[in-house]
């Protein structure tokens, strides 16, 4: 069981094509390489080359702490009015899975209650958990670790639908006084919460979570030796 | 920015031996038999697919693809009736609607999402796998494949069908909706894309990229 990174090899991100590092450099951290000076590139696809995506955790932090900050007025404002016969009626994203419930239409209100709500906290919490995992060296089950990173990238840009519709309603409703639609400043945020999760997950690399436990074997086979 | 550094790095050839993207473990992937699929040992990230004609079926998926995305963007998607009026969407329309609301950054996202990376796409799948077939592999196919593998997850017209799908359900007691020519081709371009991302093999296309050493000077 050795790790490129344990063999002086790095693997493109883009088409895992393998590379020798140059004499005397090693790819402990990752941040080595990019201090280093020396920026190798993909002999396949001309991408610079990083043992790990560089300055990761902190870029990841940076990415979620802003979408955990524009998360409060993307639930808080509205995030559209739908104006009839000439009334005003300003909607949160709470409000209209309440308003679908109450109307009947359970199965939407489903839908949409998962991809606007239940995914996007989950996606807060499971990348929040994941950065904090990897800065404690936890040894803890890498591989569901694993698992939940990619099930968190995977689903995140599901939450998109609810941008969408109010962007189809929006083209679709305009009647003037009659009926319109009009979009607020919630939906923004919430468009801006989901991509900066998707950002977020981007810049997450799961292959930490498998260093601190090929770290702490190789410090347990020092010691055997 | 070191370019001499090429010199240094002896590339490892054989691609049966590669480095797992999710936990970085090192393993030689045993020859498959078609339809077989490699998983890392240690994380369960799959590794390889073994598809047959996977570049000829991407290409028909992709080509299918892409006359379906002009035929859905020729006519209207949705129809509301309403008040002696008619007001028609269609993808393009839905972003500009936005831009006439005076949400200029929320339009731009749609616009990027539903027209831009999805045409994009289509369009980079079409030349690279073009280029691979003709044997004419030149310096850019490498680094196009990697700015579309990159921009991948931000296609987002599946997810505009379940919003379509939305709409039409909340607005169905409402007024009168007619469907548009437009959403049966969305509707199969919807699934000339998933046959697209299910056959097309990215680890094949890098091999061939590889191979071809097209861009060695
Ligand atoms: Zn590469
Ligand atoms: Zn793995």
């Amino acid at each position: 069981m050795t790790t490129a990174r344990q063999a002086g090899l790095i693997a493109c991100h883009f088409c895992h094509t393998l590379s020798k590092l140059p004499e005397g450099m090693e790819a402990k951290t990752q941040h080595e390489l990019t201090l280093g000076k020396a920026i190798m590139h993909c002999p396949c696809c001309q991408s610079s080359l990083h043992s790990r995506i560089p300055h990761s955790l902190s870029r990841t932090w940076a990415l979620l702490l802003a979408a955990l900050i524009l998360y409060f007025p993307a639930n808080a404002l509205p995030i559209m009015t739908v104006i009839y016969w000439g009334e005003g009626q300003p909607d949160t994203i709470l409000g209209g899975v309440v308003h679908l419930f109450a109307e009947g239409m359970w199965p939407l209100a489903l839908l949409i209650f998962i991809a606007s709500v239940f995914i996007p906290i989950l996606k807060l919490i499971a990348l929040f958990s994941l950065l904090i995992s990897v800065h404690l060296k936890m040894q803890w089950r890498p591989k569901d670790r694993t698992v939940l990173y990619r099930i968190t990238e995977f689903v995140g840009r599901w939450s998109m639908v609810d941008i969408f519709v109010i962007a189809l309603l929006v083209a679709l409703v305009q009647f003037g006084n009659t009926a319109s639609v009009l979009p607020n400043l919630g939906a923004l945020s919430f468009a801006a919460v989901v991509i900066l999760t998707m950002l977020a997950a981007h810049s997450f690399d799961p292959r930490l979570i498998w260093d601190a436990i090929d770290d702490e074997n190789s410090i347990r086979n020092d010691e055997s030796l | 920015m070191n370019s001499n550094n090429l010199n240094h790095i002896a590339s490892i050839p054989p691609i049966s031996r590669l480095a797992c993207p999710d936990c970085d473990l090192i393993q030689t992937i045993p020859p498959l038999a078609d339809n077989e699929v490699a998983h890392c040992i240690r994380c369960g990230t799959t590794l390889f697919k073994q598809q047959k004609n996977s570049i000829n079926r991407s290409l028909a998926f992709a080509i299918t693809g892409l006359i379906l995305f002009i035929i859905s963007n020729l006519f209207p998607l949705l129809s509301l009736k309403a008040v002696g009026l008619t007001q028609e969407s269609s993808l393009l329309s839905t972003a500009f609607a936005l831009f006439d609301v005076n949400q200029l950054l929320l339009g731009i996202v749609i616009l990027l999402t539903t027209f831009i990376f999805p045409a994009t796409t289509l369009l980079g799948t079409i030349y690279i796998l073009m280029q691979i077939k003709m044997n004419r592999i030149n310096c850019y196919t490498a680094p196009l494949f990697r700015f579309l593998r990159s921009t991948d997850a931000w296609g987002m017209l599946e997810i505009f069908l379940l919003a379509i799908l939305v709409a039409v359900v909340k607005l169905g007691d409402v007024a009168d909706m007619i469907y548009g020519v437009s959403l049966y081709a969305f509707c199969l371009l919807i699934l000339s894309l998933s046959l697209l991302s299910y056959s097309l093999n990215p680890q094949d296309v890098w091999n061939k990229l590889r191979d071809s050493n097209g861009c060695s000077g």
